[in-house]
This record gives structure tokens, sequence and C-alpha cells, in this order.
């Protein structure tokens, strides 16, 4: 079935292409029909007791590569939000687009492409898999981030994100292989805790890509960048899904990691300073946008928190958030697109007073604020309690630390969200507002409404989250999402934070003052411009273009590599000649190659080859190989000629060189030849197996048919070898051809 | 193309060119038990060719009809057994008499061997083609 | 192997690599020419011992030279030859089109050395400008 869930989204990828051509409109409709059936789906298997089923596509057995998805608690309640605020985001994309609204099919078939790329990441069960479809997310929120792609500043936030969640995506390749490799599988069902060095560097790698991912301090700096994208992309993958696929790998790896010191640190080290660096900034920001989105990066931060600190509580707690966050987060970009589209802006100081004339939008945000901020009856509070619930059953120092970081960062968030609520529908000059568009308002209220519902049947939501939390940590099954838990010591605390963010909220809401820079994405830009020079300096000094000298490095390279093999150098053993011959007949050689180099002339140096071949093939006759004798000479004769016909035209003689260049060549040349020589006679020590002499003479003579071995073995046993020569052979004579017959035309120019 | 005008030349060309056919077709025949071969006899073959078209006797052409010929031959034996249930490239042996050379065992690999040699003497006539003709000369001092 | 044929074949390799790294295609090609020599040698007495020639009829398996890497040798030979003589083809070429046979540097190369260069002039005029212009999107 998910197979053919993925099938269908290919299909109305294809539909969302054709039909977004005409219109965006219409492509983002037939879009919508995947993820449709995707949610019906992930919805009705999170119904009842159904044990996890599997799925694959097997690729290359011997090395694990399989696609392989699992339908794990986690996993569904994962790809039910990503499908069912999918839809909901392609129904709203119909609202927010105008009929004129440039590329449509690219709009809609990347949307469509990230949503079958989502659903692929959580559902995966090989490392592959979830490797493979994190770095699909990660290239579909590049083109989705840079859609108005003639903008300077969306084509740098789009490679800024890229970049950093691309970087992201490699540590989690050699954290996953780690992984894999501890356990000898690569089925992510199979992770077994990890320990020792190779845990601790396998738990940094994989929390910092699910830090890059989930945009947390200090790689958060792509996710303000990436708000320049269409906003139904910022309600869906930088609210409620992309970004929440680093929450989830982190509570993917919580089995293997939990009781690992370093995970932990480094998460709850990513999260607090999230946490409150998001809500600080979002509480300067006058775009709504970029207030919803530094408001994400401190809710992540909070459900990296609690889920690295790892207890049963806290991951049943970080479980509850990621479901609430998800709802409330999409219904808040939701409203904010409503009200770009149908004022103009979405800063916050030019708005005002929208509450009457926006009363549909603002009940939602209304809505989905209440439960951001954690109060009730909203999904947020009880998620929020549980946190809560979560540091109080901590004890000393991690309790202090991660209690002041939850309560700082709430307060953050009530306040922000107060001020948001404030400034955007409170009093002030009222905005003219065009018509309502339903396409827009209903999605967004059903998102509100899923936040109230999920309070009001909190059993049933219980029973989707337990099952998910318990599959993190076995120790979460005890605990339950309360809807009114009465004034315990948390719903104290909770109130107080609420009360704290109002007052705080409202006083900086009152306060004029300067929106804040982006410097951390302006360090992300310059790094990486002063790296692509860095490259480009790199490149202009090391490729120069000059073939000598890359031919130098290249043999200077090999020559010192093989100076590995002359330790085995050994004088004992050594024969000086095998017969007189052969003694004449290698000096000949090395006489003959040397007086080719330093004869000046064309023919000469031609010539003197020639002697080389002929004294090579006196060589393999005292070896014992006629053929090759025979085929050397016939070869030399034609090289010659070969020669005599091409270098006639030429110069008679070379072109003089400039002396040092010499001496460098001369040099390489020199070290080369010795190193090879050495090579030679070091590996000659060692023994040699003996030749199947015998066997290759029956089989030339019998099934052969011959008696000179040589050419059985070149026309019979390795037959195919010779036929593969021939082809060169031939493919050397259209060459030739062609380069003669090319000559006419390019001697015109 | 560089050309030998010395009438001693041509003519010892013209007496060697038989002898030179003769000694190509016996490596033809004689590379399954001897040293020879296909390969050894289109050299030689070509030898022939570019000794002739230096001196004059020959104007070498075709070299594009019998590099196809040859590769049509040398795949047709590849892959002809696949017609009859054998494995790609297996060899046929026929046992025949031949005047001069007695008794010979030979097969496909022959006809095998024949591809090659026209492949080869393809080689040296493109090759004569191709790096002998003058072109028009562009910087005379180069010439 | 005899400390001859080492050297013989060091020779040809030093020489073979002293002319590859030249300006002038016809040295290339002698000496792709004679590094092909050096490779064949080496392969072929890596193989073992020399021996009689590999002909069944007329040899016993004992005094018989190893005839595998002479097979391969021979195709080897033939791959340098049909190599050799395309590199011919090209130096002419290169002959008729430019009047020489020397190899020029590689213009994608440079091109990209210059443009380092350009990036450099341009990073000094900019630096003072993006300072005072903080990214306003984000």
């Amino acid at each position: 079935m998910i197979l053919w869930i993925f099938a269908l989204h290919g299909a109305a990828m294809v539909a969302a292409a054709l039909l977004g051509r005409s219109s965006i409109r219409r492509g983002m409709a037939a879009a919508g029909v995947a993820p449709l059936v995707g949610a019906i789906w992930a919805i009705s298997q999170l119904q009842g007791d159904n044990a996890p089923s599997t799925e694959e596509i097997v690729w290359v057995e011997q090395l694990e590569l399989v696609l392989r998805f699992s339908t794990t608690p986690l996993a569904l309640m994962m790809a039910a939000l990503v499908s069912g605020i999918g839809v909901l985001v392609f129904v709203y994309g119909v609202g927010y687009f105008d009929d004129t609204a440039e590329g449509g099919a690219r709009f809609s078939t990347t949307l469509l492409g990230f949503s079958a790329s989502m659903l692929g990441l959580v559902l995966a069960d090989s490392v592959w898999t979830l490797f493979i479809f994190w770095e699909f997310t990660s290239v579909t929120s590049f083109l989705l981030v840079g859609h108005k792609n003639t903008y300077p500043a969306t084509q740098a936030a789009a490679r800024r994100a890229l970049m950093i969640t691309g970087a992201g995506g490699l540590a989690l390749l050699a954290g996953l292989l780690i992984l894999a490799d501890n356990v000898g599988s690569t089925s992510l069902s199979d992770l077994s805790p990890a320990s020792g060095t190779r845990g601790t560097v396998a738990a940094v790698l994989i929390m910092v890509a699910a830090a890059t991912k989930s945009a947390q301090f200090p790689f958060h700096v792509w996710l303000p960048g990436a708000m320049a994208a269409p906003t139904p992309v910022s309600a869906y993958l930088h609210s409620a899904t992309m970004v929440k696929a680093g929450v989830f790998l982190v509570a993917l790896a919580g089995p293997a990691f939990g009781d690992t010191v370093s995970w932990k640190v480094l998460g709850m080290a990513f999260g607090i300073a999230s946490m409150m660096w998001g809500g600080f900034i979002a509480l300067r920001h006058e775009d709504a946008k970029l207030i919803l989105a530094w408001g994400t990066i401190s809710q992540l931060g909070l459900i990296i928190t609690v889920l690295s600190i790892g207890t049963g509580k806290a991951v049943f707690a970080g479980v509850s958030i990621i479901l609430a966050h998800a709802l409330f987060k999409a219904a808040l970009f939701c409203v904010v697109g409503e009200i770009d589209v149908r004022t103009g802006t979405r800063n916050v100081s030019e708005l005002g007073g929208l509450s009457r004339s926006m009363p549909i939008a603002f009940a939602v945000a209304v809505a989905a604020s209440l439960s951001m901020a954690g109060a009730p009856p909203l999904l947020g509070f009880p998620a929020k309690e549980a946190a809560i619930e979560a540091v109080l059953g901590l004890e000393g120092l991690e309790q202090l630390i991660a209690g002041i970081g939850i309560f700082g960062g709430s307060v953050l968030t009530v306040a922000y969200t107060t001020r948001f609520l404030y400034l955007v529908f409170g009093p002030g000059p009222e905005t003219t507002v065009a018509p309502v568009r339903w396409a827009m308002t209903i999605p967004s209220a059903i998102l509100a409404m899923a936040g109230f519902a999920g309070y009001v049947f909190i059993g049933w939501v219980n029973d989707i989250v337990i099952p998910a939390a318990t599959q993190v940590n076995p120790a979460s099954d005890k605990y339950e999402l309360i809807a009114w838990p009465g004034l315990k010591t948390a719903f104290v605390i909770s109130m107080a934070i609420i009360a704290a963010g109002l007052a705080l909220g409202w006083v900086i809401a009152n306060r004029t003052q300067e929106a804040p820079d982006a410097r951390g994405a302006n360090v992300a830009d310059r790094t990486l411009d002063n790296v692509l020079i860095l490259a480009d300096e790199v490149a202009g000094r090391v490729q120069h273009g000059s073939l000598p000298v890359y031919l130098v490095t290249m043999i200077l390279t090999v020559t010192l590599a093989g100076t590995i093999f002359l330790g085995d150098l050994d004088t004992n053993g050594w024969v000086a000649w095998d017969s007189p011959f052969q003694a004449i007949l290698s000096a000949t050689i090395a006489i003959a190659a040397i007086g080719g180099v330093a004869v000046g002339s064309r023919l000469g140096a031609a010539l003197t080859l020639g002697a080389v071949g002929v004294a090579m093939a006196g060589l393999f006759l005292t070896h014992g190989a006629p053929d090759l004798a025979l085929t050397q000479l016939l070869v030399e004769t034609i090289v010659v000629v070969g020669f005599v016909l091409g270098l006639g035209h030429l110069h008679r003689r070379f072109p003089p060189v400039e002396p040092t260049w010499r001496m460098i060549r001369l040099f390489v040349a020199i070290a080369g030849g010795l190193v090879v020589s050495g090579g030679l006679l070091a590996a000659s020590a060692r023994p040699v197996g003996q030749a199947p002499v015998e066997a290759l003479q029956e089989g030339s003579v019998d099934p052969g048919g011959g008696n000179n071995v040589v050419n059985v073995i070149l026309t019979d046993m390795r037959a195919l070898d010779t036929l593969g020569e021939v082809v060169v052979l031939g493919a050397v004579t259209l060459g030739i051809l062609a380069l003669a017959s090319t000559r006419s035309t390019a001697s015109n120019r | 193309m560089i050309e030998i005008h010395s009438p001693t030349a041509r003519r010892g060309v013209e007496v060697a060119t038989p002898l030179a056919l003769l000694l190509g077709t016996y490596l033809l025949f004689a590379g399954h038990n001897n040293p020879g071969g296909g390969f050894a006899a289109g050299l030689v073959f070509g030898c022939v060719v570019a000794l002739r078209s230096m001196t004059g006797l020959l104007k070498a052409s075709g070299s594009f009809v019998l590099i196809a010929v040859g590769i049509l031959i040398v795949t047709a034996v590849a892959f002809s057994p696949l017609l009859w249930g054998d494995v790609l490239l297996d060899m046929q042996i026929v046992e025949t008499k031949l005047p001069i050379l007695g008794k010979v065992k030979s097969g496909s690999a022959f006809v095998f061997d024949i591809g090659v040699t026209a492949i080869v003497v393809g080689l040296v006539v493109a090759l004569l083609n191709g790096l002998g003709s003058t072109p028009r000369p562009r910087e005379t001092d180069n010439s | 192997m005899s400390v001859s044929l080492a050297l013989a074949i060091g020779t040809l390799t030093g020489v073979g690599l002293y002319l590859i790294t030249a300006r002038s295609l016809s040295r290339i090609v002698l000496g792709f020419s004679l590094l092909g020599h050096a490779a064949v040698l080496a392969l072929l007495t890596a193989g073992g011992p020399p021996g009689e020639a590999p002909l069944a009829d007329k040899t016993t398996p004992e005094l018989t030279a190893n005839p595998v890497p002479q097979a391969l040798a021979l195709t080897a030979i033939v791959i340098s030859f049909g190599l050799t003589l395309f590199l011919l083809a090209l130096a002419r070429r290169q002959q008729i089109l430019s009047g020489n046979d020397l190899v020029e540097d590689d213009l994608e190369d440079q091109r990209i050395a210059v443009r380092a260069e350009e990036v450099d002039l341009l990073d000094d005029q900019q630096s003072d400008e993006t300072q005072q212009a903080p990214g306003v999107s984000s």
C-alpha cells in the first residue's frame, strides 16, 4: 500500500505539471489529491492496534541497498501530519495564488514532490531510505524557497537553506553509517544503544544533522530567510513538516542514544539556546511571518530539549508537542498569509483592528495562539503541561538547567504571541481588507479546530501519542495527556508562565523598537561567499591550464607513492642478466631511448624509436615469445612510416625548451624511472606462482585446435578481449579518417 | 604524401610485393600452430600498401570499406554461435588438407583472423590517407 | 627479473615520462610509444623467466615460457599501436590548424584563473557597501 501511495504521488506530480501550466490553482488542486489519499490511509492505519507492516523494494541485496518502509506508530503519526496538513496546504494554495501567478507547474509539482519526500522520510525503515528522502526534502525545500527566482535576496536565502541543510545531510549520512555498522544492520528498527567513541561520534553527527534541519541555534540562520518562499511553503515546510524532520530524527535515534551523555548535553544545548534566542528575536520583529519563523525556532528548541532529556515523561511530552505544534503553527502561518493577501502587508506596525474586518481569521489566530502559549482549552495546554511535569521529574543540575530553559522559553513564547495578536488584531487604525477567500480561510480554520478537537477528544490523541512515544522510550507508556489536571504544581507553573508572558508581551507591544538585523544570515552568506572565492583562487592556481605541469604533478605524486615499494629491495638473489643477448639488447634499448631524447631532429627521434622497437623484438625472442617479436617488428615498421608521414611536414627540429623547466622534467623523469626499476626488482623478489603451462597447452590443442598457445588464447580463450581490441582498431581508423576529413573546413576558418 | 622517386626503389618494391603477399598469406594460415596470425598478416599487407603507395605504384583508398567488412566479419563470427545455441565466440574447428601447408586444422578462428586482417589493412590505409596527404599550405615556413 | 631488464624498463619509463611532459605533440607521441614498450616489457617479464616458445607440438611444458602474459602483451602492443597512430593523426591536425604541433594551455582553465583575479577586485570594492546594507528579508 505504501508503494502505491508513492506511485499515486508520482502520477499526481505529472498531473500537477500538466494542469499547473495553464494555472497554478489547477495545479495545486490536482496535486492535493495525492496527500488526501495519503492522509486517509495514515489515519485509517492509526485506528486500532495494527502491528507495524513493512514494504520494500530491493535493489542490491548484498549491500542492503533497499528502499524499505515501515508503519511504526511514530511514523504513522508523522505521516498523518505530513499528508493531512499537506491536503489543507494545497487547498490553501488554491486560494493564496492568483491565476496570473507564474511558474504554476514548477511550484505545484515541487511542493507535491516535497510532500512525497517527507512521507518517505517519516516512513523510512532503512538508513539509506531515510538519508535519500532527507536529501530530497532539502533539495525540494531549496527549490521552493527560491521559487521567486529572480530576486537576489530569494536566491541568497535558497542557497543558504540548501548549504546548511545539505551539510547536515552529510553529517547524517556519516552518523547513520557508523550506527548501522555498529548494529550490523541498516534497518532503523534494529537500532540498539551505541556506546564508546563511535557511539559518541555518531551521536554528535546525528544531533548536528537534526539541528541543521530543525533550524537550531546556530544553524537557524537559514529559516528566517526561507520566509522568502510563498506562504503555503512556509506553512507546510517551515513550520509543520520539514523542520520537524530534525525533531523526528532525534526521536527516531532516541533508542540508540538515550543513554549517551554527549547526545543529551548537545541536544539540550541546541534546544535551550534556540528556545531563548528564537523567542527573544521573535519579540523584536515587525514582519508577522518572521515573528512566526523565529517562534518556530524557539518551539523546535523546546521539542529537541525534551526529546534529548529522554526520560519516559519527557519523550512523551516531546511527541505530544510535535503534534500540537504542527497544528497551531500551520494555522498561524495560514492566517498570516491570508492577511498578507487581503491587506497587502504583513508588517505588524502597519496592521491593526483586523479583529473586526477579518473575524474568522481572528478566531483562528486566537485559538492557535492559545495553543501555542499553552493555554486551555487547546491541545497545546496538556502538551506543555506534560513538558513541565517532565522537568519536575528530573533531579539536580539537569532539572535546574532544563527548568530555567523551558520556563524562560515559554514566557518568551507567550510574550511574542501576545504581541503578535495585539498588534495585528488589537486597537489601531483599521486596515482596508479585500474580500474573503474561502479556500484560504477554511483550511486554517480546520487546523485551528483540530487543536481544539484534540483537547476535547483527548483520549483519541492519547491513542496516537502514547504508542508513538513508547516506540522512542518504552517508559513512556505510563503517561497520558490530561485535559484538566487540577491545581497541581505544573498547572501553577503554567499559569505563572502565561501571566509573565502576557505582561512582557503587553509591555513590548506598546514600545516602538527597531527590527533586528540579519547578522547571522549575513555571516552565513559571507562565509559561503568566501568559500567560493577561496575555491576560485585555489582552482585558479592549481588549474592553470598547462598540460605539462599537470603531468609533472601527477607523475611526481605517483612516484612518491611508489617509493613505498622500494622498502622491499634486497640485493640478494639479483641476477645481472638471464642471457648475454638479453644484456646487450637491454643496453641497446636504453641507449637508443636516451639517444632519442638527445637527437634534436624529429626524423632522427622517430628512427631511434624504430631502433628501440627492433631491440624490443629481439628481447621478445630471447624471452621465448616469437609472436610478440613478429608483431613488434611489423608494428614498428608501420609506426615509423606513420611518424615519417605525420612529422614530415613539421619543422625538422624540435622547438627549444626553457632550461629550468627542462631540469624539472629531467628530475621527475629520472625519479620516475628509478622508482619503476626499483619497484620491479623489489616485486620480482617475491615468489611467482607456477604458470599453468601444461593445462594451457593441452587446452590449446584439444578444444582450441592449435599448437600456438598464445594465438589460441587470443582467438579462443580470450576471444572476447580480442574482439574488443579489434573494435578499438576500428575506432582508431574512424578517428584518423575523421581527423583527416575535417581538415578542409577547419583550415578555411 | 612523402614520395620516393628513385626508380631503383620502385623496382625493388615491385619485386618484393609478391614475396610479401605470400608471407602475409602464410602468416594468416600459420597463426594457429606457428607464430603469425591475422594481426601480423594484416601488418604485412599494410606494409605492402604503404611501400607501394609511397613509390607511387598504388593509390591507397577504401579504408572505410575495409574496416566495415572486417568488423562485420569478426562480429558475425562472434555472434553466429548464438544462432545454433552455443556460447558467444565459440570457435568451430574444421580439418582440411591444403596443397602447400599440408593438413590444416582450423575453423571459424581463421575467418575471425581474416576480419582482423581487413581491419588492420584498413587502418594502415587510413593512416596513409590521413597523415600523408598535403593540405593547402597556410604558413609557408612550416611546410 | 634480471637487473638489466629492470634497468631497461626503468630507462624506457624515464625517457617516456620526460617526453610526455614536453610541449611538442610529436615528442609526446614518442613518449607514449616508449611508455607502451616499458609496460609491455614489464608485463611480459612479470610472468616468469624466459623459456621456449609456447608451441604445444615443439616443446615440453617444463621448459616453456608462460604464454598468458604473452597473450596479454600482444594485446597491449596492438592497443598502443592504435593509440600511437591516433596521436599522430592528432598531432598532424594540430599542425594543420596552427602551423606547429605545440600543446597550448587550456582556455577554460585559464578563464578560471582570470575569474579568480576578478573576484578579488570586486571583493575589495564591495566590502564597504555590504557592511552598511544588511539583508532586509531575513
